[in-house]
This record gives C-alpha cells, sequence and structure tokens, in this order.
C-alpha cells in the first residue's frame, strides 16, 4: 500500500433530500398511472376479474361498430376542433400580437391586460357565459344582430348539429387566444432594435417588414404555440362538457375524445361505465399527443432554427 | 459647383424635455472621412441617426447631395449604415442579407448577383456567401455588414460604433480594412466613434462633441497641434493633456496651462518643477511618469524609449514653451498678450 | 420616433381594431355581471342595460347564498390552490436546485424524466389515479386533488426554476460554503431568496388552471363537502338551470374571486408569459 490512499469521496445524501420529494409525488401521481392505465387498457373485467386480453380493446374501440362509431365521430370532431384553433386563433393571435408590438402603440398595457381576461375565467364560467349568450331564450345574440340588421344570420348555433362543433371551438378560441398573442408578443419584442433599423434601412417597413423579417424570426415561436395548442385541444373536455353536458349533444355532434372517455369510463344514462375501455382511449389519446409531440420535436422544432441575436 | 455630400444646418433634437443636440451645422465634402468622436451621451449616435432617418431632428434641415431629405424615410436618403450590433438578418444568408434591400428596391436580379460578388470580392467573403450569420466569426459578420452597405451603392456611408463589439487585435485590422474601403471606394463616410485613436487614425476630418454642441470640427493634427478649447485639449492625446492652475505658475492672463505629456522633458540633475515620481509605467516604446510636483499631482509625462527612472526618485521636469496652450475662465484657448 | 415612419391613419386603424376585440373580450363578462343584479322581467326585456332602481333585485344571490354552499366551495378552492402551490414551490425548487448545482450520474436522465410531464397531461392517467385513490380511502379528499396538482404543476416548476437557478452565481453559493453554510442553509438562505420572481412566475402560472379545473374535482372530489368553486358552481347551475336569476348570480360568484385576484396578479401573470417565451 501506497502512502496515498484514495478515498471515495462520502455519498452526497444532500441530493437525494433535494431530489426525493419531486421525484416521489410526480412517478406515483403522474407516471405511474400513465403506464397503468395503459396496462389497463390491455385487460378486461370478466366476472370482475380481470384478464389480460392483449390488444381487443383497442379492436373493440377502432372495429366493432358500437364503440368504433362514437370514437371515430370523436376523433373527426377532436381534429376539426384544432383545425378551427389552428385556422383562427393563432393566425389572429399573431395579427394581435404585429399590432401591440408597434412600438408607438399607446396603452398597450392596457390592452395586453384584457386580452387575458378570457383566459383566466373557468370553462365553467366561459361555457354558460356563452350559452346564455347565444340562447334563443334570452335573445341577446338576436337582438345585436337586429341591430346591425342581420338577424336573419341567427341561428341557435350550440342547439344545432352542423354548427354547435364549430361555435364551441371558436368560444375556446375567444377564451385561450391570450396565450398566443402573448408568446408572439414577447418573441416580437426580442428582435433587436437594430434589425429592424437595418430593415428600414433597406426600405422594408409596415407589412413587408413583418412579412420578410418579423414572420421568420417568429417561426419558432409559432411552432411552440402550435404544439401547446395540439395537446391541449386533444386533451380537452371541460368546455364541451359544462355547455353541452357529458352526451355532447346534439346527437354527438360535439363529442371529442375527452368527454367519449368520460362517458366511457363513468357510464352514463343506461350503459355502466368500462375502466378498461375508458383506458383504452386514454392510451389512444396518450399515443395521439405523443406522435404530435415527436413530429413537433423531430422535424418541425428541428427546422426551425432560433436565431442568436 | 461641386455639391457636398452632406449638409446639417441648425440640427436641434430634445427627447421631452432633455436637449441632446443644439444648433448643429456641418459641411461634408464629397469622398471626405468624417467622424464624430465625443464621450457617451454626446448625441453623436442620435446625429448620425438623424442624418439615417432613424430619428427625426426637432428641428433644422438635411441636405445630402444638395436634397433636402429631411422628410424621407431612411431607404430613399441614398444612405447606408453599418451598425454597431451588425444588426445582420439571422434568417438570410450572407448573400441573403446583401441583397434584401436591393431586391426591396426591384433591381433587377442579374445585377444584384454582380453587385453582391462585387462586395464579397472586396471583402473577401466569397467563401462564406451561403453561410448565416450564426455561422460567421464576429469579423467576419462585421464585413458582411459593411457588404450589405457597399451593395447598396449609397451616396453616404454611416458607421455607428461599428468596431465596439470586435477584440483589441480584429479592431486594428477592421480599422486598416476600412481605411483601405474608403480609399478605394472614394466614398464618403460618417463613422461615430467614442475611441480617440480611431478617430485620430482614420478621420479626414474630426467633429468633436460633447454636451449637444460641437467643440471643434478639424483634421487630426489641426486638433491636436490646436485645440480651440480645454475640452478637446483633454479628449484628444494619450495620456491626457496635463491642465495646471495658471495661479501656480504666476500666469496672469490665463486661467488654465495646458501641457501634453510628451512635451515635457525630465532630468535628475536640473529643470524647472522638481518632483518626486509616484509611478513608473513601462511600456517599452515609452515610458510614463507620474510626478508629484508643486504645480500638479500627478503630473504626468511620457518619455520615448525605455528610461530607468524608479518610484521614489526625485527628478526635474521643464515643459517645451511653445507647445504649451493658454485657456481662459470658461475654458476657450487664449493666445496671451505676450506670446 | 420618426414622423417619416409613422402614419396616423395607421395608428387609427391600429387601435380600432384593438377596440373592438376588447369589446369581445370582455362583453361577456359584463352582460352576466350587469343581469345578475337585475329582475328576471329585466332580465328578458332589456338584457344590454345596467340595472336601475327599477329592475334591480338581489333574488339571484338570495337563491344562491341559501341554496348553494358558495362560500365552503370557496374556501375548498383556495386551500386546494394554495397548498398545492406550496408543494409545487417547495418540491419544485428542491428539485431544481439539485438539477441546476450539483453534477451526479444521470442528471440529465432525471431532467429529462422530469420534464415528460410538460407535454403530456395528466388526465392520460385518469383511471389509474382514481383507482389508487379508491385504494388508499382518498376519494372525496382535498388531499387527493391537491396530490394531483402537485404532481401536474411539477415538471414545468423544474424545467423553470432550474433555468434559473443555474444563473445564480458559483461565486456567491462557494462564499456561503467557505462560510461553513450547509448545502441546505445555502438553498434555503441564498438561493431561494435570488428566484423568488421566477417562483412567483411558476405561482402565477399553475394558480389559474389549479383554481379552473373541472375535471379532477368531477372525478376524484365530487362530495358535497369537498366540491370545489368551478365545480360547485357547474352543479349549482345544472340544477338552477331555469333559473336565469341564479344562475347569472352564481357565475358573477365566480367570475368575482378570479378577477379580484387578477387585478393583483396580471403583470406577473403577463412577465411570466412573457419571459416563457423568451427561454
Amino acid at each position: 500500500m501506497g502512502m496515498i490512499t484514495t478515498r471515495k469521496p462520502p455519498f452526497k445524501w444532500h441530493i437525494v433530500v433535494f431530489l426525493a420529494p419531486a421525484v416521489l409525488v410526480y412517478t406515483a401521481i403522474m407516471i405511474f398511472p400513465m403506464i397503468d392505465t395503459m396496462r389497463l387498457a390491455l385487460f378486461s373485467s370478466i366476472d370482475n376479474h380481470q384478464v389480460f386480453v392483449g390488444l381487443k380493446n383497442f379492436k373493440t374501440l377502432f372495429g366493432d361498430p358500437r364503440w368504433s362509431e362514437h370514437f371515430w365521430n370523436a376523433l373527426g370532431n377532436n381534429t376539426w376542433f384544432f383545425i378551427i384553433h389552428m385556422l383562427v386563433q393563432n393566425p389572429v393571435g399573431i395579427a394581435l400580437a404585429a399590432i401591440l408590438s408597434v412600438p408607438t402603440l399607446r396603452f398597450a398595457p392596457a390592452y395586453r391586460t384584457i386580452v387575458i381576461i378570457p383566459t383566466i375565467l373557468s370553462f365553467v364560467i366561459v361555457g354558460f357565459s356563452w350559452k346564455l349568450i347565444l340562447s334563443p331564450l334570452w335573445g341577446i345574440a338576436p337582438s345585436m344582430l337586429d341591430m346591425i340588421g342581420l338577424k336573419s344570420l341567427f341561428h341557435p348555433w350550440l342547439g344545432k348539429e352542423q354548427y354547435a362543433l364549430t361555435t364551441l371551438a371558436l368560444i375556446s378560441v375567444w377564451q385561450f387566444i391570450g396565450i398566443p398573442m402573448l408568446l408572439i408578443y414577447a418573441a416580437l419584442l426580442t428582435i433587436p432594435e437594430e434589425i429592424l433599423e437595418a430593415a428600414e434601412c433597406d426600405g422594408l417597413t409596415g407589412f413587408s417588414q413583418f412579412w420578410k423579417i418579423k414572420l421568420p424570426l417568429i417561426l419558432p415561436s409559432i411552432g411552440i404555440i402550435s404544439i401547446l395548442t395540439f395537446v391541449g385541444n386533444f386533451n380537452a373536455f371541460d368546455l364541451i362538457f359544462t355547455a353541452q353536458g357529458p352526451v355532447a349533444g346534439p346527437n354527438y355532434s360535439t363529442d371529442i375524445l375527452g368527454t367519449f372517455m368520460y362517458r366511457t369510463f363513468f357510464g352514463y344514462q343506461l350503459q355502466l361505465g368500462d375502466p378498461n375501455l375508458g383506458a383504452t382511449i386514454a392510451s389512444t389519446m396518450f399515443l395521439i399527443i405523443l406522435i404530435g409531440v415527436c413530429i413537433y420535436l423531430f422535424t418541425i422544432q428541428r427546422r426551425l432554427r432560433r436565431y442568436q441575436f | 459647383m461641386i455639391l457636398g455630400a452632406l449638409e446639417l444646418k441648425n440640427i436641434s433634437k430634445s427627447f421631452g424635455n432633455v436637449e441632446v443636440l443644439k444648433d448643429i451645422n456641418l459641411d461634408v465634402n464629397e469622398g471626405e472621412f468624417i467622424i464624430f468622436v465625443g464621450p457617451s451621451g454626446c448625441g453623436k449616435s442620435t446625429l448620425l441617426r438623424i442624418i439615417a432617418g432613424l430619428e427625426d431632428a426637432t428641428g433644422g434641415e438635411v441636405i445630402i447631395s444638395g436634397k433636402n431629405v429631411s422628410a424621407l424615410p431612411p431607404s430613399k436618403r441614398g444612405i447606408a449604415m453599418v451598425f454597431q450590433t451588425y444588426a445582420l438578418y439571422p434568417h438570410l444568408t450572407v448573400r441573403g442579407n446583401m441583397a434584401l434591400g436591393l431586391k426591396q428596391a426591384g433591381t433587377p436580379k442579374a445585377e444584384i448577383n454582380q453587385r453582391v460578388e462585387l462586395a464579397c470580392d472586396l471583402l473577401s467573403l466569397d467563401e462564406l456567401i451561403e453561410r448565416r450569420p450564426a455561422e460567421l466569426s464576429g469579423g467576419q459578420r462585421q464585413r458582411v455588414a459593411i457588404g450589405r452597405a457597399i451593395v447598396r451603392k449609397p451616396e453616404l456611408f454611416l458607421f455607428d460604433e461599428p468596431l465596439s463589439n470586435l477584440d483589441a487585435a480584429l479592431r486594428v485590422n477592421t480599422r486598416l480594412e476600412i481605411a483601405r474601403l474608403h480609399k478605394q471606394l472614394g466614398a464618403t463616410m460618417v463613422y461615430v466613434t467614442h475611441d480617440q485613436v480611431e478617430a485620430m487614425t482614420l478621420a479626414d476630418r474630426i467633429v468633436v462633441l460633447n454636451e449637444t454642441r460641437v467643440e471643434q470640427i478639424g483634421s487630426p493634427m489641426e486638433l491636436y497641434n490646436n485645440p480651440a478649447n480645454e475640452f478637446v485639449a483633454g479628449f484628444i492625446g494619450s495620456p491626457k493633456m496635463n491642465f495646471i492652475d495658471a495661479e501656480r505658475l504666476g500666469i496672469r492672463d490665463a486661467k488654465t496651462i495646458g501641457i501634453r505629456p510628451e512635451h515635457i522633458k525630465a532630468d535628475y540633475e536640473k529643470g524647472d518643477w522638481p518632483g518626486q515620481i509616484i509611478h513608473v509605467e513601462h511600456l517599452g516604446s515609452d515610458t510614463n511618469l507620474y510626478v508629484d510636483t508643486k504645480v500638479a499631482n500627478p503630473l504626468s509625462v511620457r518619455l520615448f524609449g525605455n528610461h530607468d527612472f524608479k518610484a521614489g526618485e526625485t527628478i526635474h521636469m521643464t515643459p517645451l514653451a511653445d507647445k504649451t496652450y493658454y485657456f481662459d475662465n470658461d475654458g476657450e484657448r487664449v493666445v496671451p498678450a505676450d506670446k | 420616433m420618426n414622423r417619416a415612419r409613422q402614419n396616423i391613419f395607421n395608428m387609427i386603424a391600429a387601435h380600432t381594431l384593438l377596440l373592438a376585440y376588447m369589446v369581445l373580450a370582455l362583453f361577456p363578462v359584463f352582460i352576466i355581471l350587469i343581469n345578475s343584479f337585475k329582475t328576471r322581467r329585466a332580465i328578458f326585456r332589456h338584457p344590454l342595460m345596467p340595472p336601475d332602481t327599477d329592475s334591480f333585485s338581489l333574488t339571484g344571490y338570495e337563491t344562491v347564498l341559501k341554496q348553494g354552499d358558495f362560500l365552503h366551495y370557496f374556501q375548498n378552492s383556495m386551500i386546494v390552490t394554495v397548498v398545492s402551490l406550496f408543494f409545487i414551490l417547495l418540491f419544485g425548487a428542491m428539485a431544481a436546485f439539485a438539477l441546476a448545482e450539483y453534477r451526479f450520474k444521470g442528471n440529465s436522465w432525471m431532467g429529462l424524466y422530469l420534464a415528460l410531464g410538460i407535454m403530456i397531461p395528466i388526465r392520460i392517467g385518469t383511471v389509474s389515479i382514481l383507482q389508487i385513490m379508491v385504494a388508499t380511502g382518498l376519494v372525496n379528499t382535498l388531499t387527493a386533488l391537491i396530490l394531483v396538482y402537485t404532481a401536474q404543476g411539477l415538471p414545468l416548476a423544474v424545467f423553470i426554476l432550474t433555468e434559473f437557478m443555474k444563473q445564480v452565481s458559483n461565486d456567491l453559493k462557494n462564499a456561503g460554503r467557505i462560510d461553513g453554510l450547509s448545502e441546505y442553509a445555502i438553498f434555503f438562505k441564498l438561493v431561494l431568496p435570488l428566484v423568488r420572481p421566477a417562483m412567483a412566475t411558476v405561482a402565477v402560472f399553475n394558480m389559474i388552471p389549479i383554481w379552473n379545473d373541472l375535471w379532477f374535482p368531477l372525478i376524484l372530489a365530487p362530495a358535497e363537502e369537498t366540491k370545489t368553486l368551478t365545480l360547485g358552481s357547474q352543479v349549482f347551475i345544472g340544477q338552477f338551470v331555469t333559473n336565469w336569476n341564479a344562475v347569472l348570480a352564481a357565475l358573477s360568484m365566480a367570475i368575482i374571486p378570479v378577477m379580484t385576484l387578477y387585478v393583483f396578479f396580471s403583470r406577473q401573470l403577463i412577465r411570466g408569459i412573457t419571459a416563457g417565451a423568451v427561454k
């Protein structure tokens, strides 16, 4: 033995102490249930026993007409819900942010504050308020349309199959538009003033400056709000549930994956709840969200470089 | 008649109640290299931005090549600007950065390409032409920023502290490059810096600004040899000029006497002002002494070459009589009656 | 700013657009609030008019206070939100400190593991969460909600706080170590005070979704004594659907606390969202 003994450094318990509470709660309440839900999707309850059935639940969900019709309907509705958000929420949000970021604009802080107000209200408030406003019984919407001479355009939008889903999607857009607006607004503010001045010297002002300089530079933020919207939309439930109830009427025309899962899990009216099939829908939602996130991470985010200014 | 490249008439600027520039007048000849220099906050950058059209003057006119451009947007003024942070478009390649302004102006594609290639040639950027700014070094970005200005063939180049983000070695190189470009292009350039060495080495004429006013306009040697006032005398030259209370020297018709460190002789044996050396700086080419004397403490002295003076030693200093400057109560240069 | 660059016409157009949007954003809230103070007849006759002496009525509020236990719901929401935020911040900051400060095996894997939950919503695991809560007897307790919200808030909290803790000067921490402070003291006494702004951001971020959530109260704690304000108003309105006074009053009572909080926290919230984008 030499004179120099190499001593192992003492185990750093404090690292464990710092990490333990978060890791435990997170693992027990978030990660474990997620994995367990996917496990449950592979089981079925037969005579009150959980029996492993492989992918049979998924086959039922996608193929058995009793379920698949609802499933594909909910998936289609959910996709439309997402499309409306992408087509309305994000462009309008970007436009508002572009206007707000004009440095000479006065009252910008006040506008900024007000845009967020719908976002802080709960779905219950938003859902019921719009339901009342659009209700033909109360007549606020028809009388307001009447004021601008468009009364003939009024329909009981939430009550008609062909309008209800789009109307709800627009209500959701109304509620959440503040988020993309603020994110884009912040991204616009990070563009250095000198770059915009250089653009001005190059003759780019106003709209062409926005189109050719600002928009390319905020593309990464647009990518982020798109994926946030995607995850939020395929996980939505509350607004439809409050406005249209668990049956997502009229005639399931507003049913999305969240409400479908809720009904399947808990049952409604005469149908009994089926946790295994509920877990199957949840697993499908998980896969859809996962695919979306992966597409974002591995293709979109890679193409959109984040620029160092 | 030769049209001036740039003329400023009674330019003034205030932000709210704060006056930044007061009644600035300037004539710049074609092909001249003009440098605005002054301490931070003197308004030199604001003045440049007013010429560019990025900032509006509160009063006065900007005339470029005989045309009053005061109400025109930057892109219509025939200027090109090189920014302190380069302000390259991060999403465009070197080519795209240079071409954008021309495309916007509707220049034919063939001509754009030709101009971009010429500029790249001039700045040896040929191999970097398809790269994006993030893939370039600081010096390369600086060259792209200059190239973006060159392709526009402006009547006036504006530089806003273009070297301040470069390290010392690169700064000297880029300085030489800018001087070379100025000769090669024969263009009129207006350049802002707070660094008097940059100003002295590059400028045809220097405009010294201080607290909203022009203190003096002149060639580097005019400013060095004939400073109009105490401020210019102190600002130009390094180490700074020594200022001595005239009373201590028994001089009546001036308030302050100025003498540059390099215009003082030091000797162990004899001289006008004895004193004790506080500190010695050996720079190799020069030796700087800081001396505690009756007339000033410290009095700085700059000797050429190596010298063996040590702190604590007593020496005698003698100013060169024809290199002393006299300033009155307001800091203005005066020539005493007996001279 | 440059005269040549500014265009009055554009400015007017911008303000018109923004004002129109502001009206659209505030209109529903405004309509609900004014009508909640009116008689049933006035609600239907003149829905757009504010209440006057004739039409003023508090019947809706009387029904709500008599029939629903809103004060209790409010208290539940308050407990759930405040306690969840406390644990999110405490546990989140501790984990963030470990990730930001110490180099240990698996550090980056741990960071990645904790970040998974940022993108994947916790609702996916609901079936299993309910089973766990049933098995542990936590169904219909506020504890169940607090646990779920803590787990839900941790991933983003850890992510944001790690970024901020990396910026705390190493010299400061090392100075603390030379002065004999333990790692715990360094965390609580030196680092935590410095990341307070980030903690506030995290808190405001989490506050709204927790307060407004309907899903987990509906599934994990639907009993009368554990109803949150959101679930309570949902159920109440469902029962009183035809009593417009009561519905409007209930909605107003759900709006007012949130709006009051917003007045205090709006700057923090906006700063939080915008700061998040810079990252």
